[in-house]
């Protein structure tokens, strides 16, 4: 897979094209294809850990005014947005401690296994119709498949610490994973019907119409219990609360983190806020018009090459992206943790079943109506 | 939980579920657009009840090294010492061992002067421990009442002494009755 998204990263976007241009005449075809890919691995990183920041940062004010408090105020000076930056460089500051009893390359490993899959995953998700590190035609596929990967990493992280806590978040999160993957999947076969694609850019681009607000959500009536399957399925998917069993504080301590600390511990975080990104962006991308809203509908045909567009675009799909991260900062602070059986109640007994009826019901209207 | 579930009861959980999701979002939404009813402590701070039980405060000026209140301690956290010339108090310390004090008050009332207080200021952090033992001579933070006797006395002294001024410059001016140097009387 790191072969496809290298020759995607390389081939024929605008990256490559870029350094093809600036680069010197009788440049190897290779040290531009390096060039682009190492730019987009820059790209892709600087992109996740912002998002990381900012989410932090919305977390801790979102959780703050839940509470009728103000959350970081200070640091930096406007509503303490540099908090996140602060903490950062702590993070990096602090001792890099491995348990004695704990398997070490394993625990290395881990929580670079759980960002190197939400950066893959990322690879496959378009900002806007020009701005992507991989137009994959199965993106879809990828996105899920990277995502789930980071499951392995959560599962190694438990066993290599070498901590009950840590083996039981980790079984938690295997069981959470298996039980919620089915629901998330199946309930994206509605949008996928409508779409007639896999691909990221292909879905949005079949909602540009209606001013901008063709959006897939509009199209079928059995897409909003979809979505709101997709939602619960993708809580439970990046382990947030009320799912957020891996790590239930007040029962593991930090389950599968408890045994890590200083900046490993902080990849675990960096996934967290990422998969929430990444999952609100494909729930943007496949119910919610993609990167088109009425102020991208608002561009003349001949504009839409201009970068112009392009930023709109890309800030579009942003914005929508963290209305979905907020709303799911928004249920954290508002549902209590479930218990272990009811997790596995509702991933099995209602979210599946529901989801197939969506994708039979929507079936039969696509059939009927379209 | 029950083990069977009939189909009634299935779809009454999922209503419930999605309708209690709901409601309690709802709550949080209000309270998320809500003003925080916490302020921002150093710089903003609640207001302290008047008869609140903070540090110390001593009017210096009006004590009388009589050690009542350092006798009335349970826990003898009060030290001090002055030496006496005449009528005038030359204080040498006043000290207050907060480690010790637990905040009574029982120091306050055996006063016969009227002058140790309870003030309002209650955070006291310090890098050492005998620092903990504070001089409440130098101590500036006053409770609200003190405050207002102190500007009341502070008042009265003011028109006392503007109305000797004004007595002594009306007797210069009578007494000198010289046109050149007219004495304006001070106000
Ligand atoms: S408040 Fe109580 S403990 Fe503290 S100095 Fe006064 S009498 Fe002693
Ligand atoms: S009781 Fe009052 S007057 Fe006497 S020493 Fe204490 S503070 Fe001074």
């Amino acid at each position: 897979m790191s072969l496809l998204t290298l020759e995607a990263a390389a081939g024929g976007n605008a990256i490559s094209e870029l350094l093809g241009g600036i680069a010197p005449e009788g440049t190897p075809t290779w040290a531009i294809w390096l060039g682009a890919a190492g730019a987009a691995v820059g790209l892709l990183v600087a992109f996740v850990s912002l998002v990381a920041m900012f989410s932090v940062w919305l977390e801790r004010k979102v959780s703050a005014h839940i509470q009728c408090r103000y959350g970081p105020m200070y640091v930096g000076g406007w509503h303490g947005w540099a908090q996140t930056l602060a903490d950062g460089v702590k993070l990096l500051l602090k001792e890099d401690m491995i348990p004695l009893g704990a398997d070490k390359p394993l625990f290395v490993l881990a929580p670079a296994l759980v960002l190197g899959a939400i950066f893959g995953a990322l690879v496959a998700l378009p900002l806007a119709p020009g701005f992507f590190f991989a137009d994959v035609n199965m993106g879809l596929f990828l996105i899920l498949a990277f995502s789930s990967l980071t499951t392995i990493g959560v599962v190694m992280a438990g066993w290599a610490s070498n901590s009950k806590w840590s083996l039981y978040g980790a079984m938690r999160e295997a069981a959470q994973v298996v039980a919620y993957e089915v629901p998330l999947g199946v309930s994206l076969f509605v949008p996928l019907m409508v779409a007639g694609t896999f691909s990221l850019t292909e879905a949005s681009a079949a909602q540009s119409g209606w001013f901008g607000m063709h959006w897939f959500i509009f199209q079928n009536p059995f897409m909003l219990p979809a979505f709101i399957i997709f939602f619960i399925a993708a809580l439970a998917e990046t382990k947030r609360a009320p799912f957020d069993l891996p790590e239930a504080e007040s029962e593991l301590v930090a389950g599968f983190m408890t045994e890590y600390s200083g900046i490993r511990w902080s990849f675990f975080f960096m996934e967290e806020y990422a998969a929430m990104f990444l999952m609100s962006a494909v729930g943007a991308v496949f119910f919610f018009g993609g990167y088109h809203s009425p102020l991208t509908a608002m561009f003349p045909d001949e504009a839409t090459s201009g970068l112009l567009y392009q930023l709109v675009c890309a800030g579009t799909l942003i914005f929508k992206s963290f209305v979905g991260v907020f709303v799911m900062m928004w249920l954290r602070w508002t549902l209590p943790r479930l218990r272990i059986d009811q997790v596995m109640s509702m991933g099995y007994k209602y979210l599946t079943p529901l989801a197939l009826a969506c994708v039979l019901g929507a079936a039969i209207w696509e059939t009927i109506f379209a | 939980m029950s083990s069977t579930t009939t189909t009634r009861e299935y779809f009454q959980n999922v209503w419930d579920s999605l309708a209690t999701t709901f409601a309690g979002m709802r709550i949080t939404g209000k309270y998320l657009m809500q003003k925080p009813i916490t302020v921002q402590y150093p710089d903003e701070r609640l207001p302290i009840p008047d008869r609140y039980r903070g540090i110390h405060y001593l009017e210096q000026e009006k004590c009388i090294n009589c050690l009542a209140c350092a006798r009335a301690c349970p826990i003898d956290c009060i030290e001090m010492d002055a030496i006496r010339h005449g009528k005038e108090l030359e204080w040498v310390l006043f000290t207050l061992d907060y480690q010790k004090c637990m905040f009574c008050e029982l120091c306050v009332y055996p006063c016969p002067k009227d002058c140790i207080h309870m003030g309002t200021e209650f955070a006291f952090v310090s890098f050492d421990r005998s620092e903990f033992n504070h001089d409440l001579l130098s101590y500036k933070g006053m409770s609200r009442e003190a405050r207002i006797r102190k500007r009341e006395a502070d008042i009265k002294k003011a028109e006392k002494e503007a109305a000797k001024a004004a007595a002594a410059a009306e007797k210069a001016a009578q007494e000198a009755a010289d046109p050149e140097t007219p004495e304006e009387p001070a106000s």
